[in-house]
Order: structure tokens, then sequence, then C-alpha cells
């Protein structure tokens, strides 16, 4: 079982993000704390959740780092009795608030990996993103997460903003590598409704090539491409728990949860969630919207796909495609070696 | 109920005009003047027309009406007789106007003589009409009544000495022209005493009352209760209803006399057992002859009619027997597809009308259709004597059994301003068009007549004619007969399968450049998939343009979406759902637009 808390907060909004977040609701931090704990303890129960039976733990947002980390104290206190002895426990980090003081207390708490959200190390795409932060202060933000233990780092990037170039994104590549991460997430823009670029649409570049040159470039230092948009030496856990369907927790506004075959959706807006932490919309899958789930994810990842799951006329749209080779399979798996293909492959098997 | 007034007193008339310049608006103004209807029921016409229709239980057609005038005492009958402006419909015109004595020739002040009023005057001329010129639009300022009326005199060899200056808007000269109307329009002859004998110019079918028919009597008179026949199907009918034409609502009447218009209720449930230009008479004591020159609607254009969604293959063909109800000139028979499943081959009077019956089936029945290119009927000689009409490219013989293969012709009639001749000439060269007459009407506009294989005109013709001109040009056309052609069938193949609804008949001299516009086209068309695509256009088994739409890279969204999966499922359900609406060709899909892409090839 996996848990999930969504911090909601940030420092300024980037000109591409429609996570639910907001950048002037800071005093109802505490308060929003709170009501997180009273959610959590009434999933724990939903959930049936055993003790020892939480793998993994992440802290995503919106900002984490927007809240000291004393105030994530009540909560951990709450997990504990649940969580593995070797939880992966990851936060999500801002360059420009992950101070040394609050990676220390995270550290603290028992947080073993930090996601910094990076983007890139160009100063005038880190301005044209509308990111809070400089190259300078990605880089010594990692190193004294390193410096002080964390096991596991992470960092994002975004490519296919317009204006990227081979030349750009191998540079920020390089300087990646520069530091001491274990994994990489790296994702291509997407123009989302609501966003500041939602008007400007055409900053998202269309550009097939680059993305493979990406891929190509990070897998060539050594990290496995296990993810459409993931590598490392280090897999996260937890992501691979949401591609294999697996039980999750989310608490807090913006949070997702899923159990069976209901996904959970709890209040978006701040004081409402405050308000009412338990009033959470449910939404009922059905047989072939799971199908449908466990097909997409498992081609745009190493997971890949149960021959048992897919119905004669699926397996044969799979067999054409192993044919074609488009598609490997072995006994009992079918899977799919080149990501940036999963929907294509996805819809034709699901037709 | 109406009065009656003698023969000489009736006076039957049409009008004719090129689209705009005014034959509707002109048409209520003499309706207004006639004092058929108030000011204010004029606009309440408009309005109400649906209401109207649904309380009477009958379709108005507002045009065709039986009006009273008194005029120095004297009582007279004014029948306007309806005709459809377009050509598609030149065989209910040409019906129309054999029920009219005389026809106003309208043409607008200020653009002159148009294609339409060129193609409508030689019908009237066929059907022995008087035709009276009228100007309209005298009140705008760049009426030109004097250029208007050489044009006349030059394009069509009219007289016109003898005319009407109009505004249909203002109202200027319309009671005069009504005195025209009475001077010049010669009474309806015919034979009171001869037995009955009546056109069926136009018919549509009522929800309540069934099939009607819009007869004009020529001989004896049609009563209530009786037993008629109509001559073509030989089925024998009593007349239930009788009315006259109103623009406020049908009059009804026990009997319709000779020289009258009326509509002919017999409770039948189609209009195809009262076919436009099919002849009623008295059962009992029948006319010797029909009236002469009727012809069952005869399609001129065909194409392939499939609905999208292949389960709704029995609902369009409800569809197309409710407009049938409608529209006897309407033909279709099923017809299969690889590509496109089941569907119906339909025959249209020309590419308006196919237009037309397409939106109407969408819109009024909710469907989605493909409709293949159009393409004409052509006759083939076989090499073993026998002769086959094709209604679908895909049905040509082998080369090898076709002795030859004759294609429709049209007489083209164009006006155009005189700098675009040189463009036009261009494009009908390169259209087999052979030059029949070209008349300068004055020193700005040109008259051009062409022998044109109707193929060429099928397919985007109307388009180019209107860009290359700015659209100052006006075009119409009728059919003269079929000639021989050198054609070949070309076929389009799709990773190595001939696609059968794509393929077209072409000029021989034309497949090459048509085969690699085809094929560049259709690569544009074709989303690039999983696999890569070959697209090829051949004659027989002779490959002649190639080209290939390469395997697609990358189709995913690499975004973080973390535990909300249902957004990227919903993502991905709505990427399936426009999957949905291409056609699958073997591993292929095909979008729609590729089946119409033939319409789009400069050629
Ligand atoms: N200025 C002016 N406009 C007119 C006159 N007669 C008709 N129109 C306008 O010309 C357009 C076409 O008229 P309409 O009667 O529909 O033409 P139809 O297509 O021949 O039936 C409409 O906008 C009319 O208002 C007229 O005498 N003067
Ligand atoms: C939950 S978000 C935000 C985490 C953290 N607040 C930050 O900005 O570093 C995680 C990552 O998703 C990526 N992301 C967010 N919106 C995106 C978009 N519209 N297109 C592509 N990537 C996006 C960014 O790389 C971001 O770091
Ligand atoms: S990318 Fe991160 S910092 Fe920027 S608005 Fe989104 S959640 Fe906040
Ligand atoms: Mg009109």
């Amino acid at each position: 079982m996996l848990v999930y808390i969504h911090i909601p907060y940030c420092d300024s909004k980037c000109h591409y993000c429609s996570f639910n977040s907001y950048v002037d609701k800071f005093d109802t931090r505490s308060e929003y704390m709170k009501a997180l704990c009273t959610q959590l303890s009434f999933e724990l129960e939903r959930f049936n959740t055993k003790e020892k039976q939480i793998k993994t733990l992440f802290i995503g947002g919106g900002t984490p780092s927007t809240v000291a980390a004393k105030l994530y104290k009540p909560i951990f206190e709450l997990l504990k009795p649940y969580l593995q002895d070797d939880a992966e426990i990851t936060t999500e980090a801002n360059p420009n608030s992950a101070t040394k003081k609050w990676l220390e207390g995270m550290k603290d708490l028992g947080v073993n990996r930090v996601s910094f959200g990076v983007q890139s190390f160009d100063r005038n795409k880190l301005k044209a993103l509308g990111r809070a932060h400089s190259p300078h202060q990605a880089k010594d933000a990692i190193i004294y997460a390193k410096k002080i233990g964390f096991e596991h780092l992470s960092l994002d990037l975004i490519y296919n903003y317009q204006g990227d170039t081979k030349k750009l994104l191998f540079k920020d590549i390089e300087e990646a590598f520069n530091l001491p991460i274990d994994h990489i997430s790296a994702y291509e823009l997407t123009i989302e409704n609501g966003t500041k670029f939602s008007s400007t649409p055409k900053v998202r570049q269309e550009n097939e090539d680059l993305a493979f040159f990406v891929a190509n470039e990070i897998r060539k230092r050594g990290f496995s491409h296990y993810e459409i948009s993931n590598f490392g030496i280090y897999q996260s856990k937890h992501n691979k728990g949401y591609w294999k369907l697996e039980n999750y927790i989310g608490a807090g506004a913006g949070a997702v949860g899923f159990l069976d075959d209901t996904r959970y959706y709890p209040q978006t807006n701040i004081e409402a969630y405050i308000h009412d932490p338990l009033k959470i919309t449910k939404e009922h899958l059905s047989p072939d919207d799971l199908l449908t789930e466990k097909v997409f994810l498992g081609l745009r990842s190493t997971i890949g796909i149960q021959k048992s799951l897919l119905s004669d006329k699926m397996k044969k749209k799979a067999q054409i495609l192993c044919k074609e080779n488009k598609l490997n399979c072995d006994d009992i798996r079918y899977f799919n070696d080149n990501f940036f293909l999963s929907d294509e492959l996805a819809l034709y098997i699901l037709d | 109920m109406a009065k009656t007034v003698p023969q000489e007193n009736i006076r039957n008339f049409s009008i004719i005009a090129h689209i705009d310049h005014g034959k509707s608006t002109l048409a209520d103004r003499i309706i207004q003047e006639c004092g058929a209807v108030s000011d204010r029921q004029m606009s309440a016409q408009v309005m109400d027309t649906m209401d109207i229709e649904k309380e009477r239980g009958i379709t108005i057609k507002a045009q065709s009406v039986r009006l009273d005038y008194i005029k120095d005492g004297e009582h007279y009958i004014l029948n306007l007789i309806d005709t459809p402006g377009h050509v598609d419909f030149s065989y209910e015109v040409s019906r129309s106007l054999a029920s009219s004595d005389g026809a106003l020739l309208i043409v607008d002040a200020a653009q002159g003589v148009e294609a339409q009023t060129i193609a409508n005057v030689y019908i009237a001329i066929e059907n022995d009409l008087e035709l009276l010129p009228v100007v309209n639009k005298i009140d705008l300022p760049a009426a030109d009544p004097d250029r208007v009326l050489t044009e006349l005199e030059e394009a069509i060899g009219i007289d016109a000495t003898e005319h009407n200056l109009v505004s249909a808007k203002t109202g200027i000269g319309v009671k005069e022209l009504i005195d025209s109307i009475i001077e010049r329009v010669p009474a309806p002859k015919g034979d009171a005493n001869a037995p009955l004998k009546a056109l069926i110019y136009d018919s549509w079918f009522d929800n309540y009352l069934g099939a009607l028919a819009l007869v004009r009597v020529f001989d004896g008179s049609i009563k209530k209760g009786q037993m008629a026949k109509v001559m073509g199907t030989k089925d024998e009918h009593q007349v239930l209803n009788l009315m006259y034409p109103n623009p406020i609502a049908p009059v009804k009447t026990d009997e319709i006399r000779t020289g009258e218009i009326g509509i002919v209720v017999m409770g039948l449930k189609t209009v195809d057992s009262l076919q436009v230009g099919d002849t009623i008479t008295d059962a009992k004591n029948p006319t010797a002859e029909p009236i002469g020159g009727f012809e069952p609607a005869k399609p001129f254009v065909f194409a392939g009619i499939y609905p999208i969604e292949t389960d709704k293959f029995e609902d369009l063909r409800d569809a197309l027997n409710k407009l049938k109800l409608n529209d006897s000139s309407l033909s279709f028979e099923p017809e299969s597809s690889m590509a496109l499943g089941s569907g119906f081959r339909t025959g249209f009077l020309g590419m308006l009308h196919m237009e037309v019956v397409k939106e109407r089936l969408e819109r009024e029945f909710n469907l989605e259709l493909i409709a293949t290119a159009p393409t004409v009927v052509y006759r083939v000689k076989q090499t073993n004597g026998e002769e086959i009409e094709i209604q679908n490219p895909s049905e040509l013989p082998e080369p090898q059994k076709i002795d030859t293969i004759y294609e429709p012709y049209v007489k083209a009639t164009i006006l155009t301003p005189q700098e675009y001749v040189g463009n036009l000439i261009k494009l009908l060269n390169d259209r087999r068009g052979i030059q029949i007459k070209m008349d300068y009407l004055n020193e700005t506009r040109v008259l051009m007549e062409y022998d044109i294989p109707m193929n060429e005109i099928v397919m985007d013709f109307y388009d180019k004619l209107k860009s290359i001109t700015k659209g100052y040009a006006s075009f119409d056309y009728e059919p003269i007969g079929f000639r021989p052609g050198k054609l070949v069938k070309l076929d389009i193949r799709v990773a190595g399968e001939v696609v059968d609804s794509l393929s077209i008949i072409v000029p021989e001299e034309k497949a090459r450049t048509r085969g690699l516009a085809f094929v560049a086209q259709l690569k544009e068309l074709i989303p690039r998939q999983l696999f890569e695509v070959a697209i090829q256009a051949s004659i027989g088994n002779n490959v002649i343009a190639r080209s290939n739409v390469k395997s697609m890279g990358k189709n995913v969204t690499a975004k973080c979406y973390g535990g909300d999966i249902t957004r990227k499922r919903k993502l991905l359900e709505k990427q399936k759902a426009g999957k949905k609406r291409m056609k699958s060709i073997g591993k292929v899909e095909v979008p729609q637009e590729a089946f119409m892409a033939v319409l789009k090839l400069e050629s």
C-alpha cells in the first residue's frame, strides 16, 4: 500500500502548471496540516491498514518545502506504526525553499528520498517557465541534501519548450549528471487548461527527435529508462506502485486515492478541505476502465501487460504488433521497448 | 369557395431569373398588389409558415398562387407558377414553364444577364412562352436598365422593346407590370368540352393529406369525387379533394376548370405515383394522348453514401425512404464497399441536389455520413457487343473487355466580365471543353458556350470557376447526350489493397497527373500510424504514382500526473473516439476526408 500527501502551496505559479496549488493562502498552513491528519486517520481505517503495511510515502504538491518540517511531525507520528522499516519516503522540494534547515528537518522525520523540481539549468528557460529559482540554488540544494545523507535524490527536467535545442538539453543533462542523483524525471511540456501557457500554446514545440534525444542521452549515462518520463539507477517504488494499480491513500486538497476499483477525490479548495477533509468524491471504475489503465500504464513502462488480462481479440492485435516488431512478448507478458509509442499501441490493442 | 371566371380572363405565368435577381421579392409584391394578403399578413406569412402548415395540415408553396385581380371592372385570375431556380432541377423548371402561357424574365438592373437567365430563357423558348422582360432593382444607384436591355437582346436575341422597369423592393412599376401581364400573356387555350387532360408540374408529400399533385388543366375539368387516371403509371384513384393554391391557405373547390391550376388530393402514400411531368385524365373517358415530354426524373450524378457508424445502415435506409416520399428524383440502391461497409449508391439530379440531400439526411435524421466522390453515368460498349451503364467507377470492366466508353456531355453557358476570359479559356481547355460560342455582349461582358464532359464539372469545377473570376462569372449547364471518350479507371491502393470507393474514371491523358496529385493529397490526409503505409495509384496492375506515410514515432503524453490516472485514461479515450471516426482498410486507418479528397485535386 502507498500513501500520497498533497501540499497545495507554492511561492509562485509556474506558467505551465495546473497542479492544485495556491500562492496566497499560506496562513491556512497549520489548519491544513491538521486536516490532513484527520483525513489520514480516516483513510487508514477505510483502507483497513495493517501495521508495517505502507511501502511508500510520497509528499508532493504544490510545494512541500513551503511548509516547515516541524508541521509534518504529527503526520509522521500518525503513520509511523504503519510504515515498513525500509519504506521509501519521498518529498518533492523546490530549490528556492528547500533550505538547509528544511532538508535537515525532513531528514530527521525519516524522509529518505528528495525529488527536486529543477526543470532546467538554463537561466533564461527557468525565467520563461516562471520558475522562482536560479540554476545555482538548484545545484546547492541537491549537493547539501546529499551531504546530510539522503539516500536517494532525483531531479525533474522539462523538455520541448519552444526554442529547446539539442545543445540546451545536452547541457541540462550534463549538469544533472554532475550532481549526486540516482534518478531523473524528464517530462515533455504539456499545455494545460487554466495555465498561463494555455493562451500561448505555441510555447510547446512538437519535436519528436528531441524527445528521443533526451531519453538517449540519459540512458547513455547509465540510468535505465523504466517509464516514459523516468530514469534511474534507483527506480521509485511509489511511482511503480501507481503504474501497477496498487492501492494508494490520497490525502489533501487535490490528492487522489485508489482502492480496488474506486478512485477517491477529496475537495480541492483549501478552505473547503480544512472545513471537511472527509468530504470525498468517489469514482467507480468498470472492469473495462481498469483494463484500459493496465494496458496503457503497462506499455508506458517496463511493467508490460499480463497476457491473461487481454481478450482474444486484443491478443490477436497484440500478436500482430509482435510480428511487426512493435511489441515484445514472453510467455506471460507483452512489453514495449518504445515508450514514446505507448498511447498508439494501447489504442491499437484496445480498439 | 373561390369565384369562377371565364377562361379568357385567366393568366398563367412563371417568373424566371438568375439567383438573387429578385424573383421571390417580386412575387411577394405582386401578391400584395393583388390584395390577396394585407401588409401585416405578408410578414406574418413569412414568420408563421410552419404554424399554418401544422394548422391546415398542408404544405404551402408560397410562390405557386392563384390571385384575383380586378382591372377596369373585369375580374381576372392570375396564376403565378413557381419554378425551382437551379439547373439541377431543370426538368422541373421545364414542366413549370410548360404549365404557363407566359414568363416574366427578371434581370437585375445592376448585374445584368447571368448564366441562369440564359438557361431558363432557352427552356421558356422551347415551351413557346410569351416572354416579358422585366428589369428589377431600378432603385439601386448602380442600376443601368439600358445596358441590361441591350444585353438581353444581344445575349439571347429577344426583342426587349416592350419591357417593364420595376423595383420589387419599393414597389415602383409593379402595378404597371400586372397590367402588362394581363395585356401580353395569352389566355389559356384548351377545350373545356374535351376529356380531362392535366399536367402534374409539382408534387409533394403532406403528412396529413398524403401525396399532392399541383396540376395545370389543359382540357376539360377535374371534379371532386371523380375517378382519375395517372397515365404514366396507369393507376386509377378517386379525387378526394381539390384546392386552389393561395398565399394564406389553400381554398377548397369542387372543380378545376380548363386553363386553371390547382391541387389534387387522392390520398396516395408517396409522390412516386404522382411524378412531375405525368398526365392526369378522366378514368372513364380518358384523353387520347398524354401531354408530351414526360420523362421520369433521371439522375445524372451518383455517389456512394455511407453511415460513419456502420450500425446505422438501416437508419440511413429509413431516412432515404422518407426523403423519397417527397422527391421522386432520388434513387438509391444498397451497395457495399470493402472500405466503407454497407451504404447506398445514390443518384442525384446534379451537384446541388446531392449536397441538399446529404445535408438533409445529416440534419433532419441525425446521421453522420461519408459521401464518396460523385461520378457521372458512363455507357460502356463491351467487346462482346453488350452495352452496360455504370454508376460506380469500380464497376468498370477490365480494359480488354472494353470496346468504347461513352461519357455524358453538357452544354455549359458562362457569363463573365471580359478580363477573365483568358483564365476561363485555360480552365475550359484543361477540362476538355469544346468552344461553341464566344460573344461579346458589350465591351465588358462575354457569353461563352462550351460542350464539356460532365465528368470534368462534377468535381471542383464550380469553385475553380468562381475563384479564377473572383466570383464574377456565372455558370449553368444542360445535358446534351453521350460521346465517346478515352477514359481509364484509376485505382488507389492503400497498403497494397485497392480501395474500391476511391476509384475514379479519368481521361487517359490525365491519368498520370491525377494519380500523382491524388497520392500526394492522400499522403497529407492519412495520419502517421504504427505501420508505414504505402499509397499507390494504378491503372490495372500498372502503378503510376506512389508515396509512403512514414510510421509514427511518438504518441504519448509524457507528463507527470501522479495518482490521477483517470485523467490520463480520459485523454486516451478521447483519442480513441477520434479513431472511431476513421475507416480501417486492413491495418490502416483512413480518415473520412480521404474519401472526398479527390474533389480537391488540381487537374
Ligand atoms: N435594392 C433592391 N433590392 C432588391 C430588389 N428586389 C430584390 N432585392 C433584394 O435582392 C436579394 C435577392 O432577392 P430574392 O427575391 O430573394 O431573389 P431570388 O433569389 O431571385 O428569389 C434580396 O436581398 C432582396 O431584398 C429591388 O428591387 N431593389
Ligand atoms: C507535482 S509537479 C511540482 C513539483 C514541485 N512543486 C516543483 O515544481 O518542483 C512535479 C513535476 O511535474 C512537472 N510538470 C508539471 N506540470 C507540467 C507540465 N504542464 N508539463 C510538463 N511537466 C510538468 C514538473 O517537472 C514538475 O517538477
Ligand atoms: S511546478 Fe511546482 S512550484 Fe511550479 S506551480 Fe507547479 S507545483 Fe508549484
Ligand atoms: Mg428566392
